[in-house]
């Protein structure tokens, strides 16, 4: 039994369901941070090429940006079937070069799965592989977060 | 078991600002226009639903710079001939910034030309792509060009009476970037942005390298030119004795009462521009008189040995004025257009006093 335990920072009682009384000085279990970077290509010296992230303090149309997710668990019960929904920036296009295996959405979240087995829709009625550049949300499920786990999940996209 | 539900204050709600739909440019995201990520979670505790929390990170758009300067219409040098005015060059200027700029024009003469264009000036198409003098403007410099517009000038030169066939000379025409926002004004230069970044919009300069300038310099360049095509026209007159008093047409001699055939060649050499409007004039010697019967035949062709063939056509503009004796005789005839590796002749015959 988990009595008494207190989720969130503050609540906002309209929105609740069933809410106990004791809700009203939660933590929230979960906590997530993000922050975007620019991939950026430098040539060394001896020729080989490396890539290194940037700020985003000068960012132009073309730049590849790193979209990084951290989650942590802080509370100490096991999280279950974390869900991370990212919707896509319209400044941006989701690269092609991201794990094909991300779950994404070519419809604005209502349909999930990898890129490849998702379709398009033609105006003329006609459907069609859908491509990167279709792709509006993101999203990752994970089973299981322990107490004090944390993690990153990350994807790239194009400055349109 | 007990049910926690919750709201959590976004990290940064002030972020959660609309975003602005970012038209599908080429040029892309305007500069200034921030790109908001966020994210969402939702997740169980218990086996039960907690609270979406959410995430944002923002970041704003800075100024890209970028132009292209492309030849067009014409494509190659374009023929132009000795002494001709406003002769034209046409180019495309794209704005690929994803800001308006203006861009200032400028032209420069290549290196190596074989004759100096002069009074070059700089013309802003009024969109139908043909120049005209009369409805096209007069520039120095782009003004307001809008994300991915693309506007057409004219380069217009007038071409040295001296220049020979083959003679080429090349025009660069540079577009520079500047600041764009005052309607008909021509704004600051563009550059980069110096040193850290700043709260606003920085400048980053990403033009390509074009003829003559330098990659990310926030300006292009392309090169046109000309080539000159004269008319190589040469004339040759020859005569046949025809018949005389004496022989009539079995081997006649040159004696008084004789009758001459002239005839007058005018070729157009190989690769030469169409000659228009060729006028032969011929004075003869006093002891010649013209044969006004016979006329004078235009537009006739020539034979092996370049010795005119009777197909020429007694053409109304062809003329003679037929002198007293002791004065010369005139023959005039304006030949149709001549072009390349084309020979046209005018004949007509006179008898010896």
């Amino acid at each position: 039994m988990k009595t008494g335990r207190i989720f969130g920072i503050f609540a906002v009682a309209a929105a609740l369901v069933s809410s106990p009384v004791s809700a009203q000085a939660e933590q929230q279990a979960m906590v997530i941070s993000g922050d975007v970077k620019v991939v950026k290509t430098v040539t060394a010296d001896d020729g080989t090429e490396q890539t290194e992230l940037a700020d985003t303090s000068v960012v132009v149309p073309g730049d590849k940006l790193l979209f990084r997710n951290n989650y942590r668990n802080q509370s100490t019960e096991p999280v279950e079937n974390f869900k991370l929904t990212n919707p896509l920036s319209s400044a941006v296009v989701f690269a092609e070069d991201n794990d094909p295996a991300l779950e994404v959405s070519v419809d604005g979240g209502s349909t999930w799965a990898a890129l490849a087995e998702l379709t398009v829709t033609n105006e003329d009625g006609t459907t069609r592989a859908a491509q990167a550049g279709d792709v509006t949300h993101l999203r990752w499920t994970l089973k299981m977060i322990q107490p004090g786990e944390t993690g990153q999940v990350t994807f790239n996209a194009f400055v349109r | 078991m007990k049910r926690t539900k919750q709201m959590l204050g976004a990290v940064s709600a002030t972020a959660l600002i609309a975003l602005s739909v970012s038209p599908a440019y080429a040029a892309g995201t305007t500069a200034g226009d921030p790109i908001a990520n966020t994210v969402t979670v939702d997740y169980q505790v218990g086996g039960f639903n907690q609270t979406a929390v959410q995430d944002t990170d923002t970041f704003t758009v800075d100024r890209k710079v970028d132009v292209t300067v492309t030849e067009s219409g014409d494509i190659g040098r374009t023929a132009v001939s000795p002494n001709q005015t406003e002769a034209v060059l046409q180019f495309d200027i794209q704005n690929l910034s994803n800001d308006v700029v203006d861009l200032d024009l400028s032209t420069a003469l290549a290196a190596g030309n074989d004759f100096t264009p002069t009074n070059i000036q700089i013309w802003q198409d009024n969109g139908d792509g043909v120049f005209d003098s009369a409805t096209d403007t007069l520039v120095t410099y782009l003004d307001e060009m809008a994300e991915d517009e693309i506007r057409t000038v004219f380069v217009t030169a007038d071409i040295p009476v001296g220049a020979n066939t083959g003679d080429v000379a090349d025009i660069t025409l540079t577009a520079d970037a500047h600041a764009g926002g005052t309607a008909a004004s021509l704004g600051a230069e563009l550059t980069d942005t110096a040193g850290a970044n700043t709260a606003g919009v920085d400048t980053v300069l990403a033009d390509g390298a074009g003829d003559t300038d330098a990659a990310n310099a926030g300006d292009f360049s392309d090169t046109d030119g000309f080539v000159v095509t004269a008319a190589a026209v040469t004339v040759s007159k020859t005569s046949v004795i025809i018949s005389d008093p004496v022989n009539g047409t079995t081997n006649p001699k040159a004696i008084p009462g004789a009758v001459v055939e002239y005839c007058i060649a005018v070729s157009n050499g190989t690769g030469a521009a169409t000659a228009t409007g060729v006028t032969v004039t011929d004075n003869l010697p006093v002891d010649l008189e013209i044969d006004d019967v016979f006329g004078v035949f235009i537009d006739g062709t020539v034979d092996g040995t370049g010795a005119c063939q009777a197909d020429g056509v007694d053409n109304a503009n062809s003329n003679f004025v037929d002198n007293a004796p002791g004065t010369q005789d005139q023959v005039t005839g304006t030949l149709s257009d001549i072009a390349a590796d084309v020979t046209r002749t005018l004949y007509f015959r006179a008898t010896i006093n």
